[in-house]
């Protein structure tokens, strides 16, 4: 039904999503009642997929959080209602407490990802950072390793503009599934296969985006790079590579070639790939022969011990090629646009002289555990539910007993938000003012405030806002939080001349008429001026060397475990890591599933939907077993999120790379092992 | 029988749908029908095959026959129509239509279906499904037009279509190379 006398509000999808879609919000009665996708969006084009078209459920949910909770004790269900007032005092006085004890800040610690990457939601990290000196995380859960190959090889992350996939001939995805986590990215696609284009998908898994593609290449997990190089070896022989981009481009041609030639041979690709000779052969000739050739390295296949490597061999197949600065071609990963802003909140200074000390956000609870003078005491989890998706969970239990307070700030009742001492409602982003970024398009928007807040629930911004205002009031001085600055006033702090310029605005509030489209550098390295220190596409990185990684892409062997099945957990349609758990209108599916090829089944005396135990050195679940002989073989495959979280098997496992742009090594959470065993009743 | 000006239908692109479910979704965000009640429904018919339905607005639609409250109507643009206040909740269509598309509401204890966004279409909007699906798998058309060139009517997975006639054309699936795992 379309409603009648109603408002419209312009909103963003604040998810970790690629697709960051516009959105337009009808309010009624200061009731949200529906949601569509804005049509001014140029890259999501007026759609949103199935877990945008659930907001107003999601917002309405009967599990939405209402009031300030406190728990006693820690983890017994028993909760108690309290003001925010109430709520603001005890948390102010604990750190103020710490602070005596301890004559710091830094027994406070936070732990904050990507649960909504408004701007505006840096206001946890700009809130700590007021107090001066405290503890926080470094480095990324998501994509450290790719990021850093990049990095790498071009000197600097930037995406190719998304939209331009249109114009490609070949479009290969190495590891992604668009069709689940980047549906508006099917409509480029699609558009250069009207025109022409072969997709071609790379993948352990057959997923909804390689069903459709017009070749699909099943491979084993992690061995990417040996596919790549493979390829390399074909089109060198065949003498079909770019030879001009070669000799005015890239640094380390010659060692590269040589290493290609001597240590690379098709049949140990055949080998470790699964990958036979032909095919190999027939994506060689492929892209040996069409240009322009756009290549989507997936986060999955760097999140492994091999994943740099993975992703620095893919980056040289796609320079000795020629694709690199052309439209329709090039690699395509992340692209860093919230960083042409100057993200006020997140970049709140400490003073000089109290600044916070760091921890490894992908070795969390163990890195907080071993820290003394002083040790951390009091725990702050916000846009994060680190106890379904961080990994080592058993030591997170040991860090929770270690606490002595702990503040979740959620729209729901996580599994973290259950373990915590404090749980603080948060707004949801119809419920407070935003802008928001994309990192795969290039498009920029605005949130807008489109309902009160529901019940007693505040933002991150306006939580920090009250916390500091009390802290100053307990102890003059204590935070330099600006917080008498308005949600508009932290707005516009991002709008610097030169956002306005890039995004051709003359003020922000011109976002309220529609999202603007960056308009710089849509076709990276179309200027061939690589930010490498030798100033070329590097086959060859000193750089690596130095920091002790092979100069030249290579193959790792897997490691040796003691466990047999290797343990893939992507995203599910219906999911977003374990966001929307609580939206009835998501929940149609059985969650608690473990997907096994029927031979694996077979050894185990396993048969189709028993229950199996699964366990590792890290933990151990139980879930029903969904059988499927598109499981490759010594793989099973587990979605995020849900009642049990396949994380509990996790541990700090890290990949390759990620230390030279995150400060810290990413996750091989693709290289778990476990076993199964049928759970006899 | 009325004379039909046009018979508004939908085109499946099998070939295109990735099962996303937005379009599924959407309906429920336009139509605000509860969980478990979906006027359009998405299903895997074999591993990365999708089928997205809603009512087919049949030419001979069962549940028009069979309603004993006369709750259904054939209208001139061939959507089937059902008046809720009407229906009281015997289930008869439930069992009646092939295609599960009249979805029984637990807690109103009635009957409702898709009536194509007849709301939308009167403001020359194109239904919420179609609107939401990125990969263009859904297209409205007039069956009595002959929009439906290289269309077949029938796919793998959609039950027989001889008692209804539904108002449903397919795109198929194609053929595609797969190379799978060596083992
Ligand atoms: S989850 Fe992604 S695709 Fe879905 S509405 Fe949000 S940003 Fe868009
Ligand atoms: S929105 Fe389109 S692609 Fe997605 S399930 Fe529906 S018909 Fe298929
Ligand atoms: S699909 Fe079912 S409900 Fe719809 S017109 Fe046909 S018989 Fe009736």
């Amino acid at each position: 039904m379309l409603p009648t006398d109603y408002k419209i509000f312009r909103n963003v999808c604040p998810r970790n999503c690629y697709d960051t879609c516009g959105i337009i919000s009808y309010v009624k009665n200061g009731e949200l009642i529906k949601v569509e996708g804005d049509p001014k969006h140029g890259y999501t084009k007026g759609r949103l997929c199935a877990k945008g078209y659930a907001y107003t459920q999601y917002v309405y949910s009967p599990d939405r959080l209402r009031y300030p909770l406190r728990q006693y004790p820690r983890g017994s269900g028993t909760w108690e209602r309290i003001s925010w007032e109430q709520a603001i005092e005890i948390i102010a006085d604990k750190i103020l407490e710490l602070n005596k004890r301890y004559g710091s800040n830094l027994a406070l610690a936070h732990n904050k990802f990507s649960g909504n990457l408004g701007l505006l939601h840096y206001a946890v990290e700009g809130m700590f950072n007021s107090m001066g000196e405290h503890t926080k995380t470094i480095g990324n859960a998501c994509l450290a390793a790719g990021f850093d190959a990049i990095s790498y090889d071009f000197g600097d992350n930037i995406n190719p503009d998304p939209e331009d996939m249109a114009d490609s001939k070949l479009i290969v995805i190495w590891g992604a599934n668009p069709a689940w986590t980047a549906i508006h990215q099917l409509s480029h696609i699609n558009a250069a296969r009207e025109k022409g284009a072969k997709v071609v998908v790379i993948d352990p898994l057959y997923t909804p985006t390689a069903a459709k593609a017009d070749i699909f290449v099943q491979i084993r997990p992690s061995t990417d790079s040996l596919l790549a190089l493979g390829i390399v070896k074909i089109l060198m022989e065949q003498d079909k590579c770019d030879n001009d981009f070669i000799r005015d481009h890239t640094w380390g041609w010659e060692p590269f070639s040589s290493y290609v030639k001597e240590k690379i041979s098709i049949s140990l690709v055949r080998e470790v790939t699964g990958i036979t000779e032909e095919v190999i052969f027939e994506l060689a000739s492929l892209y040996g022969s069409t240009k322009p050739c756009a290549n989507w390295v997936g986060f999955g296949l760097q999140r492994s011990m091999n994943g740099g490597q993975n992703t620095r061999a893919i980056n040289a197949l796609v320079g000795v090629t020629g694709n690199i600065g052309r439209k329709g071609g090039g690699l395509y990963y992340f692209n860093p646009t919230p960083n042409y802003f100057p993200q006020s909140l997140l970049n709140h200074p400490s003073p000089e002289s109290r600044q916070p000390r760091e921890v490894d956000i992908n070795r969390f609870a163990d890195d907080i555990l071993s820290l003394a003078n002083p040790p951390v005491k009091m725990l702050w989890v916000a846009s994060r539910n680190p106890l379904s998706q961080d990994q080592n969970l058993a030591r997170w239990q040991e860090l929770l007993e270690s606490l002595e307070l702990v503040v979740t700030v959620d729209l729901f009742m996580t599994r973290t938000a259950e373990m915590s001492d404090l749980v603080l409602p948060a707004t949801s982003t119809f419920e407070n003012d935003d802008v928001n970024v994309g990192y795969w398009h290039y498009w920029l928007a605005i949130n807008q405030k489109a309902i009160e807040p529901l019940y007693e629930a505040k933002s991150d911004l306006e939580i920090a806002r009250i916390l500091t205002r009390k802290l100053n009031e307990l102890s003059p001085g204590f935070s330099d939080f600006p917080y008498e600055l308005t949600d508009e006033d932290w707005i516009s702090k991002e709008f610097t001349p030169k956002v306005l310029e890039i995004y051709g605005l003359a003020n922000w509030e011109e976002l309220k008429d529609g999202p603007r489209k960056c308009s710089g550098n849509k076709i990276p390295w179309e200027d061939r001026r690589f930010k490498t220190k030798t100033g070329k596409f590097e086959l060859y990185s000193r750089d690596a060397k130095e920091n002790e990684l092979p100069a030249i892409s290579t193959y790792n062997q897997p490691r040796n475990d003691i466990y047999p099945l290797r343990l893939l957990s992507p995203q599910h349609r219906n999911r977003l890591h374990s966001q929307y758990d609580f939206v009835p209108w998501l929940n149609d599916e059985h969650f608690d599933i473990l997907k096994m090829n029927q031979k694996d089944a077979r050894q185990r005396g396993i048969e189709e939907g028993d229950t199996v135990c699964i366990y590792n050195e890290a933990g151990l679940l139980s879930k029903k077993i969904k059988l499927s002989p598109y499981i490759p073989l010594g793989v099973v495959v587990a979605s995020q999120g849900g009642l049990k979280p396949i994380n509990s098997l996790m541990f700090d496992l890290p990949a390759d790379m990620g230390m030279k742009e995150s400060g810290s090594r990413g996750l091989a959470i693709n290289d778990v092992y476990v076993e199964c065993k049928k759970q006899v009743k | 029988m009325t004379i039909m000006l046009k018979q508004m239908g939908f085109i499946f692109n099998a070939d295109l749908c990735v099962g996303c479910k937005a379009c599924e979704i959407a309906c429920k965000n336009e139509n605000k029908t509860p969980a478990g009640v979906n006027w359009r429904r998405v299903s895997s018919t074999a591993e990365g095959v999708y089928l997205s339905l809603s009512c087919n607005h049949c030419d001979s639609p069962e549940c028009f026959r069979i309603c004993p409250q006369k709750a259904y109507s054939k209208r001139r643009d061939g959507i089937v129509f059902i008046n809720n206040n009407r229906c009281d909740g015997c289930m008869d269509c439930v069992s009646a239509c092939p295609y599960d598309a009249p979805q029984f509401d637990t807690i109103t204890r009635k009957a409702s279906k898709c009536i194509f966004c007849e709301s939308r279409l009167l403001k020359g909007l194109d239904p919420a499904c179609i609107v939401a699906c990125s990969t263009g798998a859904i297209q409205m058309v007039n069956l009595n037009k002959g929009q439906s060139q290289g269309t077949v009517g029938m796919i793998d997975g959609f039950p027989d279509i001889r008692l209804t006639k539904p108002s449903i054309r397919f795109f198929p699936l194609q053929p595609r190379k797969r190379y799978w795992l060596q083992d």
